[in-house]
């Protein structure tokens, strides 16, 4: 899902900047894909957190 | 979640080889992988011991009388030179204690206020006092690109002049920790501890568990990877959607495609359910609600400068950028006026 998801603001960033050079982009849309890009990066902390937890616990073993 | 549970459970049965790759993080993924490198080198320390003479002849040309520094030497052993500076400053210059107060309470206001008394004083002592509080609070807005410009702008033209001098060296580091620019904040955290023994004993400890978590954060691929996306958002919400940032986001691709590709792997190797999904080895004698208190979070939420912002009257907020526009010199009129308008985008 991760993959998934940071995919998707790849693409999303691409487009912005294209858009950039042609027509300009509004102050939002930047706001958006960095909410979303924000998303993807609350995401694998959790995870690395969790695995964090998880893997100290296996070392005290 | 289908990706998150193969994690979980690989972990769980890592071989050590393996678990050395997951800790080690790809250089790509860095978070300061287009940023100029942090040379390791040995620093001379640029502070000086804190001259108290000196501080008190400046305090006097700022108007400081006999009484508040009779107050100050008092409030040296019982506070410690910093607050005792800081406390004398505020006590000398009303202006300079209104903004902190604003500061304080999460006013909107204090980065204009705080910018006055910087643009209408000449004495480093009090630019220093004043660019340690601003740097705060860009740092509280999360803005700590912006705090550590102020901060630059302390080590290069205040330093030596107040005790305050330890708290900013900390604050740099700790605005480089969030940034998160981790292999530059580390040793800095560290200087911190060897050139400031004396130095408060809530910010000694704090550093040293700064270090241990960026440390930690540093070992590990995916915190590697969070670190790098956090700087990408801050980027995007800047504009920046060109080819660096571009080429940043297809190395998470390139990075997650690897730990899968490694997880799918273990998870081959391992036979039989990983031992963490079985049965507890030691469980409870009774089903029962853990003691403890039961609160949710954080029930005294205090509002942030953002939420303040939101907060505030169209003509309070008007009244403010006016004075941004038509009061502050060009380089200040532009770090205020990307605050402000920072602030009014930032998630409440």
């Amino acid at each position: 899902m991760l993959r998934f998801l940071q995919e998707r603001v790849n693409k999303k960033t691409k487009k912005v900047d294209e858009r950039a050079a042609e027509n300009g982009v509004v102050q939002d849309e930047y706001d958006e894909l960095s909410t979303k890009q924000a998303r993807v990066k609350e995401l694998m902390r959790r995870l690395a957190v969790k695995l964090g937890k998880e893997n100290d616990v296996e070392e005290d073993r | 979640m289908t990706i998150r549970l193969a994690f979980t459970a690989a972990l769980l049965s890592l071989s050590p080889c393996l678990l050395a790759q997951v800790k080690t993080p790809g250089e790509g993924v860095r978070p300061g992988a287009h940023m100029p490198p942090v040379h390791e080198r040995e620093v001379q320390n640029p502070f000086q011991a804190f001259d108290q003479a000196r501080f008190e002849k400046e305090a006097r040309a700022l108007g400081a009388n006999d009484e508040q520094l009779a107050a100050f030497r008092v409030d040296v052993d019982e506070l410690g030179a910093a607050r005792a500076a800081d406390n004398l400053l505020r006590k000398v210059v009303p202006a300079f204690d209104q903004a902190v107060l604003a500061a304080e309470d999460a006013d909107p206001k204090a980065a204009l206020d705080l910018t006055k008394v910087l643009v209408e004083t000449q004495s480093p002592l009090l630019q220093a006092h004043v660019r340690f509080h601003l740097a705060r609070v860009f740092l509280d807005s999360d803005d700590p690109e912006r705090s550590i410009e102020v901060l630059n702008e302390y080590l290069g033209k205040n330093i030596n002049h107040s005790p305050l001098d330890g708290d900013a060296a900390y604050f740099y580091a700790q605005s480089l920790a969030e940034i998160p620019m981790v292999d530059a904040a580390i040793p800095r955290f560290r200087a911190f501890l060897q050139w400031f023994p004396d130095a408060s004993e809530r910010l000694r400890s704090a550093a040293h568990q700064r270090i241990l978590e960026l440390e930690r954060q540093r070992e590990s691929r995916l915190h590697m990877l969070a670190d790098g996306m956090k700087k990408t958002s801050r980027d995007l919400r800047k504009q920046k959607t060109d080819d660096p940032v571009q080429m940043d986001q297809e190395k998470y691709l390139e990075e997650l495609d690897e730990l899968i590709e490694m997880f799918q792997e273990m998870e081959s190797q391992s036979s039989g359910p990983a031992s963490g999904l079985g049965p507890s080895n030691s469980p409870a004698a009774s089903s029962a609600l853990p003691g403890g208190e039961g609160t949710v979070g954080d029930l005294n939420h205090k509002k942030s400068l953002a939420d303040r912002w939101g907060d505030m009257r169209d003509a309070d907020r008007k009244k403010i950028m006016a004075d941004v526009q038509n009061t502050m010199p060009p380089q200040y009129q532009k770090m205020l006026e990307e605050y402000y308008k920072k602030l009014g985008k930032a998630d409440r």
